[in-house]
């Protein structure tokens, strides 16, 4: 047991693409004070860069706020425009896109696995290391990754910001032989997706069951990617239109970043919560690879979301092989959307968690208003939550070994602030 | 010769949008040019086939001077001025592990203050621009 004044807990984020944050933990002997998660949140500057511009822009435009999930973003964006306009893009086109939305699933959650998680279990300070020590294994994994970034490029124009994705569909929809090439790569993916879950499932996972509500999307049918309808664990439903009634931003001192709270509880959105609520709704597959990997049909420890990614990318790549399998071309790459005075909702399953725009627009088509809550926005409070416990039930380690957990509390959630290198700074004050 | 330009930074970040900027330029002339935000893995994959790679990126000195720029064939350590952190150096020190480095690398940095939200570069930044651009395709012309 130690007796310790104070310890403060100091985070130095490294800022990634679309975010900027920080942890300060405090702890007064064994009793932790205060844990602060602090974002910078690109989304609300978005938010203000949207208003007054033309309706069909924020597909391009909120792409810019994540490099890692720009399809995420894309696909909320087009859902919610298109749910203003009262413009339904059929089932055609809907294919496709939930084949470009298994791509960027593919590619964010190996990348997230193979370099910035699995180091944590491995004992390695980061993706570097790991490859130097491992290095078949980090290739099998790039492999991956870029059969997710294929996918990416034959639909979306390309693998980092596509450009082929607008309002209504597409610019251009691929031939039947651009899909077949992509079906080879892919048949190989699903090996490697396979080795994935294997390779994860024999890591050591601490003991930690979270009590957050869960919030995620359900759909009619299939594993929930691009559409859905919000389902909590608490058995609550709500149509997307009423998100914000359910789902309430609030300011919080030490961060520029909103929190939420769903009907003013802590909740999680993201890999356990889209398992746990959509398990029944796998592959065959998935489901007896999950059972392989020792996984139920719900998760509730964070450690093991490393597992669940798995078990998503195994789901992705076969989704996208049956995908090609039935494709149908359109007979035109994008349906006619036109404006008029309304307030549009779209909620798509980004790899971190449930992604919600809204806008309103006039008749003429320009935005008067954008919202946008990110997933990691919403799993902020759950993370803090998670950090505390850990800090608390484990006050006798140095600090040093301190300061490792608590990274690997924040990356289990695989936070837009995720960094591979290891980002925790700590300082010890004695009074 | 196999070369590959990849401006690396954020539009919507102010000067850190200088990388894409001389890429967007270099692309112009007819030269293979990408656009990057530095992700590690995708860095990667970009110079994946090319022999001769040049990236073009934003940091922060200080003091520092608003587009003052320099060549080196080392990845800058120390604070990047870009909202993406340290792509560049985490992305050379991962292909050399896994064995993947291009046979040539060249860096391009542009000293940089404001990477504040917002799009457009400051004056003394855009006016390096067209410096970086001539220095780019001379650098492609010397090794090819």
């Amino acid at each position: 047991m130690t007796h310790r004044a104070n310890r403060i807990l100091q985070v130095a984020g490294l800022a990634r693409v679309e975010g900027e944050g920080s942890l300060h933990v405090r702890t007064k002997g064994d009793q932790v004070e205060s844990v602060e998660l602090a974002i910078y949140e690109p989304p609300r500057f978005f938010e203000a860069f949207l208003r007054g511009r033309d309706f069909r822009e924020p597909p391009d435009i909120t792409a810019r706020v994540c490099g890692i999930c720009p399809v995420a973003y894309q696909l909320s964006a087009c859902r919610a425009i298109e749910d203003a306009c009262g413009a339904d893009v059929g089932h055609r086109l809907r294919a496709l896109r939930r084949l470009l939305y298994c791509g960027e699933w593919i590619s964010s959650h190996t990348l997230h696995i193979y370099l910035l998680h699995a180091p944590d279990f491995l004992g390695f300070p980061d993706g570097i290391a790991m490859a130097a020590a491992h290095r078949e294994t980090v290739e099998r994994g790039l492999a991956l990754k870029k059969a997710g970034n294929l996918i990416m490029e034959t639909i979306g124009g390309r693998a980092i910001h596509p450009v082929n994705v607008r309002v209504g569909g597409f610019y251009r929809v691929p031939e039947f032989p651009e899909l077949r090439a992509l079906a080879d790569t892919l048949r190989h993916a699903l090996d490697d997706a396979l080795e994935t879950v294997r390779w994860v499932s024999g890591f050591d996972f601490p003991d930690l069951d979270v009590p957050h509500d869960l919030l995620a999307l359900r759909d009619t049918d299939g594993y929930p990617l691009d559409r859905g309808e919000p389902v909590v664990s608490t058995g609550l439903r709500f149509p997307s239109s009423e998100f914000g009634e359910h789902v309430a931003e609030h300011q919080v001192p030490h961060s520029t970043a909103l929190h939420a709270r769903l009907d003013g509880r802590m909740f999680l959105t993201g890999p356990l919560a889209r398992y746990t609520l959509n398990s029944d709704r796998l592959s065959p597959l998935a489901v007896s690879v999950a059972a392989d990997a020792g996984l139920e049909t719900s998760c509730r420890n964070p450690f093991r979301s490393i597992v669940v990614r798995a078990v998503e990318v195994v789901y992705a790549v076969e989704e996208a092989l049956r995908i090609i399998e039935t494709y149908e071309r359109p007979d035109r790459p994008f349906v006619e959307v036109s404006p008029r005075a309304a307030v549009g909702h779209g909620i798509t399953e980004a790899p971190r968690g449930l992604l919600y725009h809204r806008y309103e627009i006039d008749a003429g088509g320009r935005i008067l208003s954008a919202d946008i809550v990110p997933p990691t926005a919403q799993n902020q409070p759950a993370i803090e939550h998670d950090v505390a416990r850990l800090v608390g039930r484990h006050a006798a380690l140095d600090d040093h070994a301190l300061v490792s957990l608590c990274e690997r509390a924040i990356r289990n959630y695989d936070p837009c602030i995720s960094c591979s290198a290891h980002f925790l700074d700590l300082t010890r004050e004695h009074r | 010769m196999n070369s590959v330009v990849i401006g690396v930074g954020n539009e919507f970040r102010r000067d850190d949008g200088v990388g894409p900027a001389v890429a967007r330029e270099v692309a112009r002339r007819g030269v293979p040019a990408e656009i990057s935000d530095g992700d590690t893995v995708r860095l990667m994959e970009t110079w994946e086939d090319a022999s001769l790679v040049i990236l073009v990126d934003a940091v922060r000195c200080s003091p520092g001077v608003d587009g003052r720029w320099h060549r080196t064939t080392l990845p800058v350590h120390g604070p990047v001025a870009s909202s993406h952190g340290f792509g560049i150096p985490e992305a050379v020190e991962l292909a050399e592990a896994l064995g993947r480095l291009p046979g040539d690398l060249v860096i391009f940095a542009v000293e940089v203050t404001d990477v504040g939200f917002g799009l457009g570069l400051s004056p003394a930044v855009a006016a390096a621009v067209p410096d970086v651009v001539n220095a780019v395709l001379a650098e492609i012309r010397q090794t090819s």
